[in-house]
């Protein structure tokens, strides 16, 4: 959601707050299916802009955060589909099934929100999400 | 911070929630997933018999010794007689080996090797666990995958790919825990049919010492660790 920041963000640090998040859509499409890439891809770009304003570290925070629980979720059902790709007494059930789903389903709702704050940090809006923004708060002050 | 940390709690029942209600959903059957795998099966079961059904006796003494013992076996545990289908293959390789269909492959070689009926018994009863727990397709599915199991039914893969099948049935072994859970599971169709498991293992324990009167050891290479086996069968039978 969209809330307010303790000042108004230049062209400059819009622009690199909002490749935070569109450094996690690019490494969706270049790692999937392998979740380390989007977690990689945020955090270099977080260590890259770590000296930078105020509303960049800030968004750049969140958007790791948001990929670092993503990528636990996605792992497990990556290693999980190793598993019963590879191995003889685990084969597809309906557990396996529905986590899958469940997965797929958070990654969309992620990508949508993800898609969403890419867009409104450029125009210099400032996007704080649900626990993730609050939990930012906390790792980075001003 | 407090506020963090209930967020934190409700994202996680959220997920969690999400998950449970989707579990609800039986999508095996929604995507016709054990249906497809039954089709699978017996397709590449007739494929596979059917290259190597030449070498085959369906008649005699050593099919009726096989056929009454798989039956006494079939009719104590509840498992469907007529659709295992025994056939014998008349050479010297120590061997029995199941494939997919509940085809029950056995080699004169092993009747020959066995000194009574509960040892026999220990060897079907093995085999038709690997059928009865779908260790069969597992294995090939798991060792060739889909694409090549698919081609096979459809005639794209060749002869080859048949040839391959069968090698990897009959002289590759499952991994331990499928032939641990195949012992297990064949002990407790030995015991319910009245037959004691001690046979199974003595049998396993003569492999396990490579005794060469018993001829063409294919048994033993498939099924490794004899003697550790015959051990933990005989556990298992108390």
């Amino acid at each position: 959601m969209a809330s307010t920041f303790p000042y108004h963000p230049e062209e400059a640090e819009a622009e690199k707050a909002s490749n935070s998040y569109l450094m996690s859509l690019v490494a969706i499409m270049v790692g999937f299916p392998l979740p380390i890439i989007n977690l990689l891809a945020t955090l270099l770009f977080y260590i890259a802009n770590r000296k930078s304003g105020y509303f960049v570290r800030w968004h750049c925070t969140q958007a790791l955060l948001s990929q670092f629980s993503l990528f636990i979720v996605n792992s497990t059902g990556f290693w999980w589909t190793v598993s019963v790709l590879v191995m003889e007494d685990e084969h597809v059930s309906n557990p396996y099934l529905a986590y899958i789903i469940t997965v797929f389903v958070f990654n969309v709702l992620e990508l949508a929100m993800t898609i969403s704050a890419a867009i409104k940090t450029r125009k210099g809006m400032h996007v704080s999400w649900y626990f993730y923004g609050p939990l930012t708060q906390i790792m980075c002050k001003p | 911070m407090k506020k963090t940390l209930v967020q934190a709690i409700v994202l996680l029942l959220l997920i969690t929630g999400v998950y449970l209600l989707v579990s609800r959903v039986d999508w095996m059957k929604l995507f016709r997933i054990e249906k497809m795998s039954d089709a699978l099966e017996k397709k590449v079961g007739d494929i596979v018999w059917e290259g190597m059904k030449e070498q085959s006796v369906e008649a005699g003494s050593e099919y009726n010794r096989v056929d009454s013992l798989v039956t006494a076996l079939c009719k104590s545990n509840g498992i469907n007689r007529k659709k295992i289908k025994v056939h014998i293959m008349g050479d010297n390789e120590v061997n029995a080996f199941a494939m997919p269909d509940n085809h029950l492959v056995v080699h004169t070689g092993l009747i020959n090797a066995v000194k009574n009926n509960d040892e026999l018994s220990g060897v079907l009863a093995h085999e038709i666990a690997h059928m009865e727990l779908s260790h069969v397709m597992k294995k090939l599915l798991k060792q060739l995958g889909y694409t090549v199991l698919i081609n096979l039914t459809t005639g794209e893969a060749g002869g080859e790919a048949i040839k391959q099948v069968l090698g990897m049935l009959s002289s590759t072994a499952y991994d331990r825990k499928l032939e641990k859970d195949a012992d297990v599971k064949a002990v407790e169709y030995l015991k319910k049919t009245g037959i004691s498991a001690n046979g199974f293992a003595d049998f396993l324990y003569r492999l396990g010492e490579k005794d060469g009167a018993l001829g063409n050891l294919s048994w033993i290479s498939t099924h490794p660790d004899s003697r550790e086996r015959a051990k933990y069968i005989r556990e298992e039978a108390k």
